[in-house]
């Protein structure tokens, strides 16, 4: 038996593809990152190496720190709203009789089954500001005076973007907590309930608590998931209006590709890698209470 | 009493209320998607949310006309369905290498390969995309397919480790006394054992690569390596522009192929999904 | 447990057929438009097999579409038998421009693209951008250029062939007559009459000037030049030529014009989001009453017969329409050639047909151009006639100032700043602000 598990030349088989394409492109790539952002490069050549004068003029500058703003800002609402209506969707779902939840249920999924462009470009539609749908309501009702330029009011840009990256995911993350829901077994229900706790109480004491593990998987997806949001911003507004909506993975896009910066790119590349692991750290830190394996 | 008992159905009914409406606003684009699709371009203005009123019919000739679906649905094909069964097979070879054998370096390796967890691909969109280029693999599938299985390889290694963990070696210790080796019990009696959790990862993969956005936005430039998502976008931008009709009829063809996915397979879609979110 | 079995089965087999049928097709051209013969050839090239060449053109302005359908789709096969041709739709606007800048980046350049000189020095210093002098020189098809030096960059070289008739582009106000008499508007002298029709038009129901925003597009391309211009002409040929920069108080006046339009009411709602194609459409189906766009549209625009147009208004007694007005020309504005393309020589041939049949069209809606078609001229538009009368005795024409002065990282700026400035909540000063140290750096006149 010790032969069969400890068979070198398989171990040598199964880890090593697998293990090649893993360190090929996605650890390898950190140390050109890293190489080209101390360089002053502009995609096909480079000038030298200029020390930490691209992290210097990135940190110094303004754009950066709105990408940042936005981004963080991005995440938190995520967190703090997107997962608690998520989670009372799923508390909903499981109070309602059997035909509304598995109406709920077969809807839930399909945006996030859809392709980011036809839901960006549905939400495009929903914010234009003289036939959109958001407008026609509001004037409809008599509330024509909240009427917005929603994609290109500098205040409103960034939250029109997040919102339709939420509902894109959000009945998807319903649909996750409800089946945690499910798991658990009705015989703690039915302690609570003998003990005259109402069904809000009976939430709050057991289902919530009990949910922990699924709670930390979808924090986790949709917190990296916000953290790298791009593919809404770049169709719905190219992080406008000016630098409004921009995201870290944006600015660092605009950077290299449009301004023809790669070092600074990659410089703006390598902070959001920081970031990254800071926030993992946190999540790790602070949430999940032991390991996390998704 | 009774006060309080309309008050609670009060609520009950508005929840419910609340529900259905978020419910039909998920699947408010399959409407809108098709009620454009037969517009006119004046009334995609004047009437964009509505039943059309006159019924337009040519919008699906043109935009078929003017955008290379079928090259671009292939494309999505090519990407998915490579990732999915590469990944699949390298990535639980790993893991069962990882939870089963015997090796020195193997909690080492499992650390490593958890860093793909915490790095998220559009970090290294840039050196990336340098790489592919010197490597000369841009111009082909390759160019997007290698990277996607890379990036995938994490989640799909530790969920597997996690599954092969729980099965008991008596499987292979049958499998030894029968004279199997390593490679033949793997393929023949442990991969089946794992295909619930294969499934499940089979439906987190094709949902995360279907939709991948950013590295291919920038890697699949030439327009006969695009895939959907892309292309579509570029059809916005570049041909559909100011018509909405053809853009409703173009959103509405790319979309099909996953509508009809979708409505067959919704309920395993859904167990799978949620497979993820709890099995650990 | 069978459940997932099926369906990953079910998923396998669907996989495996579908690799099959992608293997047989992965030789067949994308576009659809590929021949039987080039389906099913080697990648190899033989002598008798037709070179492959990438167009990417600007797709959604009028005149562009028109020159595709009617002098280069009908023609092309014939007068270049041993090439296929394949054009990839570029869009037009920002879009255009950011779509080419990441092709240049990314080495997906077409073999021939419409280029201009904001798009040229990065593809330039890339080493991208071939210099065309001595396949024009070899073939004379430099001689049919009535002026050939006007082709010549500042290094001496030719990297595009243009028709010649971007020199009669020039930005205007077209307007509606009908909707004008309507509001009871007269057409506005001054920039403050402008700015009042403007009010008048909405106070009726109007979008008083529809003009494409999108990624800053119009600021960048003539809104911030007219708006300089038509206070202090001599301002702008001096930021133009580099003579002054973004503190000269003309140049802010410009600026707080552009605020003061977008402020006002004047643009359409979301003007900052709007696209070249419903900005377009707004105007064409009379939801706006005003647009502000290049005359590459007047042959388009001029089928409606309600459609007039008149030259920017002017806002001191410094600017004169009938003597001053913008001028779109540039040495590098034309069809371009990839100096990496596989089959440049042929590449060379496309451009120089691309050309010639821009230069068809223009001169069949009665433009002047400076390349001999060897045709006669057609018959004249009466409203492109009205505007070449009062263009040709304009004694001084500025050069455009995003295509003549701005390198990479100011022209992303410029459009970033720019399209804030047409939300009507960003200011003036504060675009100069913010845009003073990038100009400071530019590399252009260097």
């Amino acid at each position: 038996m010790n032969r069969y598990f400890g068979n070198r030349l398989a171990v040598f088989v199964f880890a090593f593809p697998a293990l090649l394409l893993f360190t090929a492109f996605v650890i390898y790539p950190l140390f050109p990152e890293m190489m080209i952002s101390l360089q002053n490069h502009d995609g096909f050549k480079s000038e030298g190496f200029v020390g930490l004068a691209n992290y210097m003029d990135v940190l110094n500058s303004q754009t950066f720190w709105q990408a940042n703003k936005n981004t963080l800002l991005v995440v938190a609402l995520s967190i703090f709203v997107g997962l608690p209506i998520s989670l009372m969707l799923a508390l909903l779902m499981d109070a309602q009789t059997p035909s509304i939840r598995r109406f709920f249920k077969a809807a839930a999924v399909f945006p996030a089954v859809l392709s980011v462009t036809v839901v960006a470009q549905m939400w495009i539609a929903f914010y234009e500001p003289t036939w959109g749908l958001f407008n026609e309501i509001l004037r409809t009702v008599g509330l024509g005076h909240l009427a917005k330029q929603w994609l290109t009011d500098k205040d409103t840009a960034l939250i029109s973007v997040a919102v339709a990256l939420f509902w894109q995911y959000i009945g998807l993350n319903a649909l996750l907590f409800y089946t945690g829901i499910k798991s658990i077994p009705k015989t703690y229900y039915e302690a609570a309930l003998i003990d005259g706790a109402g069904y809000v109480k009976a939430s709050i004491k057991i289902t919530i608590p009990l949910l922990q593990d699924v709670v930390k998987y979808v924090l986790i997806i949709s917190t990296l998931g916000s953290m790298a949001l791009y593919a809404h911003v770049r169709i719905m507004t190219m992080g406008g209006p000016g630098d409004a909506s921009r995201t870290i993975v944006y600015q660092m896009y605009y950077t290299a590709f449009e301004r023809s910066e790669f070092g600074k790119g990659t410089a703006t590349a390598m902070l959001f890698i920081i970031e990254c692991l800071i926030i993992s750290f946190l999540i790790n830190r602070f949430v999940a209470r032991e390991k996390i394996e998704i | 009493m009774t006060f309080r008992k309309f008050e609670m159905n009060l609520v009950n009914y508005g929840l419910k209320v609340f529900l259905l409406v978020l419910g039909c606003s998920f699947i408010f684009p399959l409407y809108w998607m098709a009620s454009l699709s037969f517009k006119s371009k004046s009334e995609g203005y004047d009437n964009p949310f509505g039943l059309p009123k006159v019924w337009v019919f040519t919008n699906f000739s043109k935009a078929l006309g003017k955008y290379h679906f079928f090259t671009y649905f292939k494309n999505s094909i090519i990407y998915t369905t490579g990732t999915i069964l590469i990944t699949l097979l390298i990535g639980s070879m790993l893991a069962y290498c990882l939870s089963r054998m015997e090796w020195k370096y193997s909690k080492t390796v499992l650390i490593y390969i958890s860093l793909g967890l915490i790095i998220p691909i559009e970090v290294v969109i840039i050196p990336l995309f340098m790489m592919v280029k010197q490597l000369g693999i841009k111009d082909s599938y390759f160019g997007l397919l290698l990277p996607y299985i890379a990036f995938s390889l994490s989640s799909c290694t530790l969920m597997l480790y996690a599954f092969f963990r729980s099965l008991p070696k008596e499987l292979e210790e049958a499998a030894c006394i029968d004279g199997c080796n390593i490679y033949e019990s793997y393929f023949r009696i442990i991969m089946p054992v794992v295909m619930p959790a294969l499934a499940t990862q089979c439906v987190l993969l094709f949902m995360r690569i279907w939709n991948e956005f950013p590295l291919a936005f920038i890697i699949a430039g030439r327009d006969r390596l695009r895939p959907i998502t892309i292309g579509l976008l570029d059809f916005f931008v570049s041909i559909g522009v100011a018509d909405w009709g053809l853009i409703g009829a173009a959103m509405l063809i790319s979309s099909l192929p996953t509508i009809i996915v979708y409505m067959i397979g919704n309920e395993k879609i859904e167990n799978a999904l949620t497979a993820g979110a709890i099995l650990k | 447990m069978s459940k997932y079995l099926k369906l990953f089965s079910t998923a396998l087999v669907g996989t495996s057929l579908l690799a099959m049928t992608a293997c047989a097709t992965t030789g067949k051209d994308a576009s659809g438009t590929a021949t039987p013969s080039a389906a099913t050839s080697t990648p190899q090239s033989s002598p008798n097999k037709k070179a492959k060449i990438r167009v990417m053109t600007i797709t959604t302005d009028e005149a562009r579409n028109n020159i595709m359908e009617k002098f280069i789709k009908p023609n092309i096969e014939a007068a270049l038998p041993d090439v296929e041709v394949e054009f990839e739709p570029g869009g037009g606007g920002g879009d255009f421009v950011n779509k080419m800048k990441t092709y240049n980046a990314s080495g997906d350049l077409p073999d021939v693209w419409y280029g201009d000189s904001t798009l040229a020095p990065p593809i330039m210093e890339a080493g991208n951008l071939l210099d065309l002098t001595p396949y024009v020189t070899k073939d004379h098809f430099i001689d049919k250029y009535s002026v050939p030096d006007a082709l010549k960059a500042k290094d001496g070289k030719v990297y595009a062939l243009s028709s010649g008739s971007d020199t009669y582009f020039t930005p205007v106000i077209y307007y509606h007559v009908d909707m004008f008499e309507k509001a009871g508007v007269q057409i506005p002298k001054t920039f403050d009459e402008l700015v009042k029709a403007a009010q008048t038009l909405k106070s009726k129901g109007f979008v008083p000037i529809s003009t494409p925003g999108k990624g800053g597009w119009s600021t960048t391309v003539f809104l911030f030049q007219n708006m300089v211009q038509i206070g202090d002409p001599q301002a702008m040929a001096d930021l133009v030529t580099n003579k002054t920069d973004f503190n000269n108080p003309s140049i802010k006046a410009g600026l707080a014009r552009v605020e003061q339009l977008a402020k006002s009411g004047a643009l359409p709602e979301g003007v900052a989001n709007l696209d070249y194609g419903p900005a377009k459409e707004l105007f064409t189906s009379k939801k706006a009453a005003m647009y502000m766009m290049m005359t590459w549209e007047l042959p388009d625009l001029a089928k409606d017969p309600t459609v007039d147009f008149f030259p920017f208004p002017a806002a001191s007694d410094k600017y004169d329409s009938a003597k001053v007005a913008q001028f779109w020309g540039a040495p590098l504005n034309g069809y371009s050639v990839n100096a990496k393309s596989k089959n440049v020589e042929q590449a060379v041939k496309v451009a120089e047909f691309l050309a010639m049949a821009d230069a068809k069209y223009f001169e069949s809606t009665g433009a002047p151009v400076a390349l001999k078609t060897g045709n006669p001229t057609g018959e004249l538009q009466p409203l492109m006639k009205k505007f070449l009368d009062w263009y040709n005795a304009v004694p001084t024409k500025i050069a455009s100032y995003s295509i003549n002065a701005q390198d990479a990282k100011v022209a992303a700026e410029f459009a970033t700043l720019g399209q804030n400035l047409l939300t009507g909540q960003y200011t003036s000063d504060q675009f100069v602000k913010d845009f003073d140290k990038t100009w400071k750096e530019n590399t252009w006149f260097k």
